[in-house]
């Protein structure tokens, strides 16, 4: 059966493996989320000239593997001469950025379609209401429309954060040590294979489950007024999957 | 130049693209079976049945995809070699499709839970009422109507595991990803290579979630 | 015991018998020992304020709902946990719900002839006459190919009163069958079982419909917070209601 000392010797290997995970987790959602909400207003607006590139940009993002766009900025940009000899190449060399740079990219196309529902949930004649008022459109926004949106947007970022920490195992592709890579590596070194990737996993689980408990009270929180109703919505209508993959 | 990727290079990336194709098919229908089961399991089992499906979930969802496929290659290697007693390579398109399925059955159970549950509850006692049998009401009347429901969430899920197939290359398998890895390494061109094998992907991801969306209008006939 | 009854020359003691039944919605008790006999041939209309059961009671015949206590004897059949005996018990009952509960999958003709195929095991040839020669009776055979949301809501009660017929059913229950429909469209699915009544075949309706019980039904049952409060003919309870809490549903029903 299952060897727990070669577990109890992985652990701290493992463990500091996390830590890369968590760093990374951080960075790509804060880019993914600054590209984001841009990228939904655009997605929204009436011009097309606005929402015509940002829909492209999220379709194009959501049509391909992340793995392949890991891919095409860690080794397909070096192919080129500009890149190589640009001042941003020590980043475009470097595989911890090159992840962040590709996964940023690609959860800021989820997020962005997570954002621009949410603001399109925000009733129109309270937008008018506010208007009637006198308050002008920043104002609006920040008073309005964006107070609601974030708790419309909360249970689908929810999910989207957990997505992207699972996502981040894809930088054990690039050798990146996380948790995935560093799984990896203790298996090459013990042929352990079950006891070292359960051991991961077990990892895995207990951080994205305790987080997305955490946020699910955040969530209850924010939402206090109209929670009940919303309470007994979810426990009829499981919460399907969004965008399982990355 | 040309002439290599008209005839070899390009020739390659097709195959490439057949196998992704075929992983993802064979990975759906599995998939899809061992979801209908879980989602039903959810629902009409018994407790221990019911708990063993939500943990079943639960696990595959806080997990990377990765760490699952990883688990059932090397996994499935070393059980087979102790088995065996010698070493035995597990066949990376069998590895793969069965990772696949499982991590798809684990969505597709969900949604199917939740299109059942959206089935009025009348149908059942319609047919039951006609002295339709369990198995009849649920095959003849509930499902063909969860279908309909779950149709979208499906074809997402669809479009998810082709995208999925190209984490099948870390084992190996020489589908679209691995191949475009393999020919960018000969050519020294791997972004002109991972550029063309990015249209692959969203050529086929487009047209399957076009499928979806015709299957969707059709399969909404009589539901006005 | 009905005129019908006789002749029919039943004399094991009904073809639907419950004796003290009873049935709990977690705290809340839906039927506190009912008791009733019906006889083969016999139409009865059960009604009273909502809450007091009358759903419950003719839910709990073909086991759409399990009672909890007393017993449940339908064509011979006593309704327990045997899985062969509800089939069996099903295949003699026919239903009619207040929500129609069509199949919105399948066209009318379809709805039809699924349970004849399934259940009786006839051939699609077969079932499909029998399915049209219902639907031609409830004078909506024309509309045989369309789906269900394509008809009106009358439209679709007869054709749940069709589908219910093509299994040849001994027993109907009606389940409040008009009150979802609008009120333009009650007259025309009335008539459908008024004339369903003439057939001979046992019916128990739960309905409000005063006026059809008074014309079709043998027996008024009117039930109250579970238990049945009184019986008798139209005749008796509409003259003479024998409670206040009869006489104060009917003054409300009848205005």
């Amino acid at each position: 059966m299952l060897d727990f000392s070669i577990m109890a010797d992985a652990l701290p290997k493992l463990l500091k493996g996390a830590g890369m995970t968590g760093r990374l987790s951080i960075l790509i959602l804060l880019l993914g989320m600054m590209l984001a909400v841009p990228l939904a207003y655009a997605r929204n607006a009436k011009s097309v000239w606005l929402h015509g590139p940002a829909s492209i940009y999220i379709l194009v993002i959501r049509g391909i593997p992340s793995l392949l766009q890991v891919f095409i900025v860690y080794y397909g940009l070096g192919q080129f001469g500009f890149v190589r000899n640009s001042v941003l190449w020590p980043i475009f060399r470097d595989p911890f950025w090159c992840v962040i740079i590709a996964l940023g990219l690609n959860s800021a196309a989820y997020t962005a379609e997570i954002v621009a529902g949410a603001l399109r949930q925000v009733p129109k004649g309270l937008v008018e209401a506010a208007q009637a008022l006198g308050l002008s459109w920043l104002q609006t926004q920040r008073k309005v429309t964006i107070p609601l949106a974030v708790r419309a947007a909360l249970p689908a970022y929810e999910n989207e954060i957990i997505l992207t920490i699972k996502a981040t195992s894809l930088a054990s592709t690039i050798t990146l040590l996380d948790l995935t890579g560093a799984a990896r590596l203790e298996v090459s070194n013990t042929f352990a294979p079950y006891e070292v990737f359960l051991t991961a996993g077990a990892i895995y689980f207990s951080i994205t489950t305790s987080l997305s408990w955490l946020l699910r009270r955040l969530e209850v929180r924010l939402s206090a007024d109209h929670r009940n109703e919303e309470r007994s919505v979810k426990e009829f209508q499981p919460v399907l999957p969004g965008v399982p993959d990355h | 130049m040309t002439m290599e990727w008209v005839s070899g290079y390009g020739l390659q990336l097709i195959f490439g693209a057949v196998t992704t194709l075929s992983v993802a098919l064979v990975a759906l229908v599995v998939g899809t079976v061992l979801g209908i089961s879980l989602g039903t399991a959810k629902i009409y089992g018994a407790k221990p049945l019911r708990y063993s499906a939500e943990a079943y979930t639960a696990v595959v969802r806080g997990v990377p995809d990765l760490i699952v496929i990883y688990l059932i290659y090397f996994g499935g290697t070393v059980a087979l070699t102790k088995l065996t007693g010698e070493y035995v390579d597990i066949n990376g398109f069998a590895a793969g499709v069965a990772a696949l399925a499982f991590i798809f059955a684990a969505y597709a159970g969900d949604i199917f839970r939740g299109a059942i549950g959206q089935v009025p509850r009348g149908q059942t006692e319609a047919a039951h009422a006609l002295g339709l049998s369990r198995r009849a009401a649920f095959f003849r009347i509930i499902l063909p109507q969860a279908w309909r429901l779950a149709l979208p969430g499906f074809g997402n899920l669809a479009i998810i595991l082709i995208k999925q197939t190209s984490l099948i290359s870390v084992i190996g398998l020489e589908e679209l990803l691995r191949t475009s890895s393999v020919i960018s390494g000969a050519t020294r061109q791997p972004f002109l290579v991972y550029f063309v094998a990015a249209i692959l992907y969203l050529i086929i991801t487009s047209v399957v979630s076009w499928g979806f969306r015709n299957a969707g209008i059709r399969s909404n006939r009589g539901f006005a | 015991m009905s005129v019908r009854a006789m002749e029919s020359g039943s004399s094991e003691g009904g073809t639907v018998v419950m004796s003290a039944v009873t049935k709990r919605f977690g705290s809340f008790a839906a039927l506190k020992g009912i008791g009733l006999s019906v006889d083969r041939g016999e139409k009865i209309v059960i009604c009273g304020p909502s809450g007091s059961g009358k759903s419950t009671l003719i839910r709990c015949i073909n086991r759409i709902e399990k009672h909890d206590g007393g017993s449940i004897v339908v064509e011979g059949c006593l309704l327990d946990h045997r899985l062969t005996n509800i089939e069996k018990v099903r295949r003699e009952v026919g239903m009619v719900f207040q929500s129609f509960n069509l199949f919105p999958h399948m066209t009318v003709l379809a709805n039809c002839m699924l349970a004849p195929m399934l259940v009786r095991g006839l051939k699609a040839a077969e079932a499909e006459e029998v399915a049209i020669s219902y639907l031609r009776r409830v004078r909506i055979a024309d509309q045989a190919a369309k789906y269900p949301s394509q008809l009106s809501g009358g439209q679709q009660q007869r054709v749940a009163i069709a589908r219910a017929m093509c299994m040849k059913p001994k027993i109907m229950l009606l389940d409040e069958p008009t009150s979802a429909l609008d009120p333009e469209m009650v007259k025309e699915v009335l008539n459908t079982m008024i004339e369903l009544a003439g057939d001979g075949m046992t019916m128990i309706c739960v309905t409000h419909e005063m006026g059809f019980a008074r014309q079709v039904a043998d027996r008024v049952i009117f039930m109250d917070d579970g238990t049945i409060v009184e019986e008798g003919t139209p005749e008796q309870f509409f003259r003479q209601p024998k409670t206040q809490r009869a006489r104060d549903f009917l003054s409300q029903v009848l205005h």
